[in-house]
């Protein structure tokens, strides 16, 4: 939550930063789930957003949550809910943008989803689509305090997110191999499985909410330039402890 | 006597559950395998001699896509085999030149630190799967991961819907198994039997143990016997 919008020359850098880290985390051995991080958090900032999260196709006709802009637990609900109602269900069923400036307009629509979000302090609500050719394989999901539309120069630049994590996901070979794509949502979304049962195990060890959990494995994993994933793995397994990720925490976060 | 009994007619409805899945899909045969250390694993069935073949071939030789996708835990889908294996698993290649293997596709079954198995699937003719023809490989995979982990964690009833483990919306529950992981020093598997098992017998769901594990209502300390 960024409290103001950014004037337009601090927007501008900070769009470019962003699209400069998200294309330097695109080399052989990248961490998926990271980049998906890093870019709901630009999300965010950039866009002045309360939350932002990314929702994936399961490929089964569901839809899961790979990332989230904070760890709260009301925030992870009010994405879980959206597996059977709601913005990001509509946006990856039509393939199309669902655009809410207005959620207690909707309560209609979404009986479930509308008046839970509102309750949670939202007013608006934005679902782009990540698309791939004739498949939509996910969506970009904003919050917001305020109600009122993004701006069309807003909603370029989270299309343009939106399709940078897609790229993100699915590499460049990905284009071509259909059978790739399978690969790599199974493999991302088993993945956050992983992270979620990390980060129980140090929210437990070091008395840490869910949130300052995923920082701790995040700052690890980044300054070990290591797979979240793989960390996440060794520690559940108990191939590195938690002390080890507790100690080494220097900054408590590094968004 | 009767656990095993149980075990068997489990095993029996996995056969069933992938011959219906090699009868509506077009692929020509599969098998189950299951994982029973780091570094082992076992075949529980093959629908026919070339799926056990396929198996066998890999887990002696060391390399091929369903040896891989078991190594990585991630899924190896090869719609060409002839073209795929030559460069990729060539000795695998020379292997299975003779046998009528177009595509292969290999699934992990995990539900994520916690290894449980494999569904490896092949066809005669290579080619890949239609979106409609995924999602339901995708779901029977689901069952059949289900099915693997409640044997694996030992049964407590038959209405604990483990197999919801594996979908969406459980995020709370595999937090709740990090944390009796870290709270009792045990392993995933036995976490999550652990907090099942004090579902069934305080009469609550999963979900609202795990619920009141992650937001501290309910200590993991409670769960350790």
């Amino acid at each position: 939550m960024s409290g103001r919008a950014p004037s337009r020359t601090e927007r501008e850098s900070r769009l470019l930063q962003a699209f400069v880290q998200l294309a330097d985390t695109l080399v052989d051995d990248y961490d998926v789930v990271d980049v998906l991080h890093r870019l709901v958090d630009h999300c965010v900032q950039l866009l002045d957003a309360t939350a932002a999260g990314l929702m994936l196709s399961d490929q089964r006709g569901g839809l899961r949550v790979v990332a989230y802009s904070s760890a709260q637990t009301h925030m992870l609900e009010l994405f879980q809910l959206q597996a059977s109602e709601g913005p990001c269900l509509d946006c990856v069923t039509t393939g199309e943008p669902v655009l809410v400036g207005d959620l207690s307009a909707e309560t209609g629509r979404w009986p479930r989803f509308a008046p839970r979000a509102i309750a949670d302090g939202f007013a608006s609500v934005h679902a782009v689509p990540m698309r791939l050719r004739r498949e939509t394989i996910g969506t970009l999901n904003l919050f917001r305090h305020e109600t009122g539309l993004l701006s069309d120069e807003d909603l370029l630049v989270v299309r343009a997110l939106a399709d940078t994590a897609t790229i993100g996901i699915l590499q460049e070979r990905a284009i071509r191999r259909s059978e790739v794509v399978t690969e790599q949502l199974q493999t991302a979304l088993n993945s956050r499985v992983v992270i979620e049962q990390a980060k129980g195990v140090l929210a437990f060890a070091g008395d840490l909410e869910m949130e300052e959990a995923f920082h701790a494995l995040r700052g690890y994993a980044r300054n070990g330039g290591r797979r979240l994933a793989d960390v996440a793995r060794e520690l559940v397994v108990g191939e590195l402890r938690p002390e080890d990720l507790l100690t080494a925490r220097h900054r408590p976060t590094d968004v | 006597m009767a656990a095993l009994r149980d075990r068997e007619s489990k095993l029996d409805t996995l056969a069933r559950v992938i011959r219906a899945c090699v009868d509506v899909l077009p692929v020509d045969g599969a098998s189950i395998s299951v994982m029973s250390g780091p570094r082992e694993r076992e075949t529980l069935y093959a629908s026919d001699e070339i799926a056990a073949q396929i198996e066998d071939v890999q887990f002696s030789l060391g390399e091929g896509p369903c040896f891989e996708a078991f190594a990585t835990r991630r899924p190896v889908l090869v719609p060409d085999l002839p073209q795929a294996s030559v460069l990729a698993w060539p000795v695998f290649a020379t292997a299975v030149h003779d046998l009528p293997i177009g595509a292969i596709f290999a699934f992990p079954l995990q539900a994520g630190a916690i290894g449980i198995g494999a569904v490896d699937l092949y066809r005669r003719r290579p080619g890949w799967l239609s979106g409609a023809e995924l999602s339901v490989a995708l779901e029977v995979i689901d069952i059949v991961g289900a099915v693997l982990l409640g044997l694996l964690l030992g049964e407590v009833d038959d209405t604990d819907g483990l197999r919801g483990v594996l979908s969406p919306g459980r995020e709370q529950v595999h937090q709740a198994t990090g944390m009796l992981i870290a709270a009792l020093s045990i392993t995933a598997e036995e976490a999550l039997a652990r907090l099942r098992g004090h579902a069934f017998v305080m009469g609550r769901s999963l979900d609202e143990v795990a619920k009141d594990i992650v937001s501290r209502r309910l200590s993991p300390l409670d769960l350790g016997t």
